[in-house]
């Protein structure tokens, strides 16, 4: 790997390209992030798509729309889609257009890595979603349906579509492992002089600590599902009890993979969160190294807790106290995070463009999961809780409200850094409004279903639980739509608009203000010096 | 904070330095993900 060539330097000399071949080629930190958001947007919309077909079959209980087995591969391919393919390239897509601006840094450390990391992930994609949409013309037997968990021995026995997504996610593995290296060897060598580690963004910092999550974790989810494959195709037994085997060893697995995976979501937000709050406070972000220290607790914690999300397969109660308590201690340091957003906000001069009113969103509906996360860490309750509707609820405050409307804070925040445009503020707070309230008509009836008894993944359900669903369906229609009012304003922002000065925001502050909207195709010709 | 011009960006020597640090600390980290995957194989089942 020869990369020194790809330096500006060697850029420059080298025409700029445009079409197709630039972007097959490109080893700009900038078009690369573009590429992934770009990425990200449709898969979110393919991943909505999908959950719009399990919400209108779940509007009314019986059968309407779809055989069983077809309801369980829309629910699997919903979440690894969203989770695999439309959050984690969104914060990779973050990552490529902002840590370079933000710490000074020409372009990242490896350009041709880079670009590698994104070309992998659309044939992962239609790796993922291929055999659904041959069985929906009635080829093969379609995907995965075992949820995005994998669990055994469903997933020994199923067909050829686990063995399609088991394909999809060593190769979506392979690239965030890619993408992980590359931001933390840009992050550890390619700060401009005086940056030091406690004056890097809090961004750059959730994101450090994301990207050494992955690397510790997903070699281990490849491991496991490595494992299934031989199980499927190769005679070994690990897997299944009838061969010696065990199938609760493969929740160990996955799960210690898993439960770091919904931190590795959530941190680069955590880490935008500051600068946004402190832009529309116009103040400075309370408590910075708090901030960082608690990035770093979760980051330890995160992977020490993982059987949480399977009390009830049974295990000694020593352990079941172990990981109660241990997941309990994970709110400590988030409570930290909680308390620096607000102390931010403070008696701060407040204003409420966009990105401000989704900041103010995520952190009361974020708020929600970490309350209700802290009532499934309790092992009693959870024995009732379980696989009911109520973790549904649970994970999309964290996943949605905390993951998705954390990325939209950020698109809305940096979109006239990379565009130069303003984007509509009327749409933008009408697709907050909406956004939100649709939301909460989607998943509030969705903890009341839980509590009631409904479990999750099943195609129908008693008649008592007929009321919250029908309204839970509208909620997702609405909130479905609603998604068009965003899509539809960064095509605007793209295309024209105001023009954004370099200091989009007038308080805001940090080193990717300092360049023009947007920037240059190459960041810092200069180095900046930091004071 | 704030950007002033100086002469150059990292000059080439500085960059290729950085590059070669950070190529050398991806092949660790490629090194450590690798092992990681394989221990895998250690599992008795
Ligand atoms: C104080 C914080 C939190 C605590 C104590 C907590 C606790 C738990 C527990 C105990 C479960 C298992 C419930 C069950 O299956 O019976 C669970 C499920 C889940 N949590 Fe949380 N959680 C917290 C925050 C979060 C965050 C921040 C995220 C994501 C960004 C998240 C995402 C999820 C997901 C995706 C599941 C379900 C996975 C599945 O079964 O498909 N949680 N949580
Ligand atoms: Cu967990």
């Amino acid at each position: 790997m020869s990369i020194a060539t790809t330096h500006p330097g060697g850029h420059a000399a080298e025409p700029y390209q445009g079409g197709l071949r630039r972007w097959l080629t490109t080893t700009n930190h900038k078009d690369i992030g573009t590429m992934y958001m770009m990425f990200s947007l449709i898969m979110f919309f393919v991943g909505g798509l999908m959950i719009l077909a399990v919400r209108a079959e779940l509007f009314q209980p019986g059968l309407q729309l779809m055989k069983p087995e077809f309801f369980n591969q829309l629910i699997g391919i919903h979440a690894l889609v969203m989770i695999f393919a439309a959050l984690m390239p969104a914060a990779t897509g973050f990552a490529n257009w902002m840590i370079p601006l933000m710490i000074g840094a020409p372009d990242m450390a490896l350009p041709r890595l880079n670009n590698w990391g994104f070309w992998l992930l659309p044939p992962a994609a239609i790796l993922l979603t291929l055999p659904f949409t041959l069985a929906l013309f009635g080829i093969g037997d379609g995907a995965l349906a075992t949820g995005w968990t994998f669990y055994a021995p469903l997933s020994v026995q199923g067909g050829m579509g686990v063995d399609f997504a088991i394909l999809a996610v060593h190769i979506l593995g392979i690239s965030s492992i890619m993408g992980s290296i590359n931001i933390i060897v840009t992050i550890f060598n390619m700060r401009a002089p005086g940056m030091t580690m406690m004056k890097l963004p809090l961004f750059a910092w959730g994101w450090l600590i994301t990207a050494f999550l992955l690397i510790a974790t997903l070699p281990v989810l490849a491991g496991a599902v490595t494992m299934l494959l031989t199980d499927r195709h190769f005679g070994t037994h690990f897997f299944d009890a009838a061969g010696g085997g065990d199938p609760i060893l493969f929740q160990h697995l996955f799960w210690f993979f898993g439960h770091p995976e919904v931190y590795i979501l959530l941190l680069p937000v955590w880490g935008l969160m500051p600068h946004v709050l402190a832009t529309f406070s116009r103040k400075p972000t309370y408590g910075y190294k708090a901030q960082v220290y608690s990035f770093i607790a979760i980051g330890l914690l995160s992977v020490v807790v993982w059987a949480h999300h399977f009390f009830t397969a049974g295990m000694p109660v020593p352990a079941l106290i172990y990981f109660m308590f241990s997941t309990m201690a994970i709110s400590l340091p988030l409570a930290v995070l909680f308390f620096c957003w607000i102390a931010t906000m403070w008696k701060g001069a407040m204003s409420f463009e966009t990105p401000m009113l989704f900041a103010i969103g995520f952190i009361v509906l974020f708020g929600i999961a970490g309350l209700t996360g802290l009532i499934l860490a309790d092992v009693a309750a959870d024995a009732q809780y379980h696989h009911s509707y109520f973790v549904v609820a649970h994970f999309h405050y964290a996943l949605f409200a905390g993951g998705i409307m954390g990325v939209m804070t950020g698109v809305y925040y940096w979109l006239p850094k990379w565009t130069g445009h303003m984007y509509c503020e009327k749409l933008g707070k009408l697709h907050f409004w909406l956004t939100v309230f649709s939301f909460n008509l989607t998943f509030i009836p969705q903890f009341f279903l839980g509590l009631a008894g409904m479990p999750r993944r099943i195609p129908d359900y008693a008649l008592q639980f007929a009321e919250f669903n029908a309204i839970s369906t509208v909620g997702a229609f609405i909130l479905g739509l609603s998604q068009l009012i965003f899509a539809w304003n960064i095509w605007i922002t793209v295309r024209g608009g105001k023009k954004a000065e370099g200091r989009v925001w007038e308080s805001a502050e940090g080193l990717e203000w300092e360049l023009s909207s947007p920037p240059p195709h190459h960041s810092w010709e200069t180095q900046p010096v930091i004071k | 904070m704030n950007a002033e011009p100086t002469p150059s960006a990292f000059s080439d020597d500085d960059l290729r330095r950085r590059r070669a640090a950070a190529r050398r600390l991806g092949w660790l980290l490629a090194a450590f993900v690798l092992g990681l995957y394989l221990i895998g194989l250690l599992i008795k089942r």
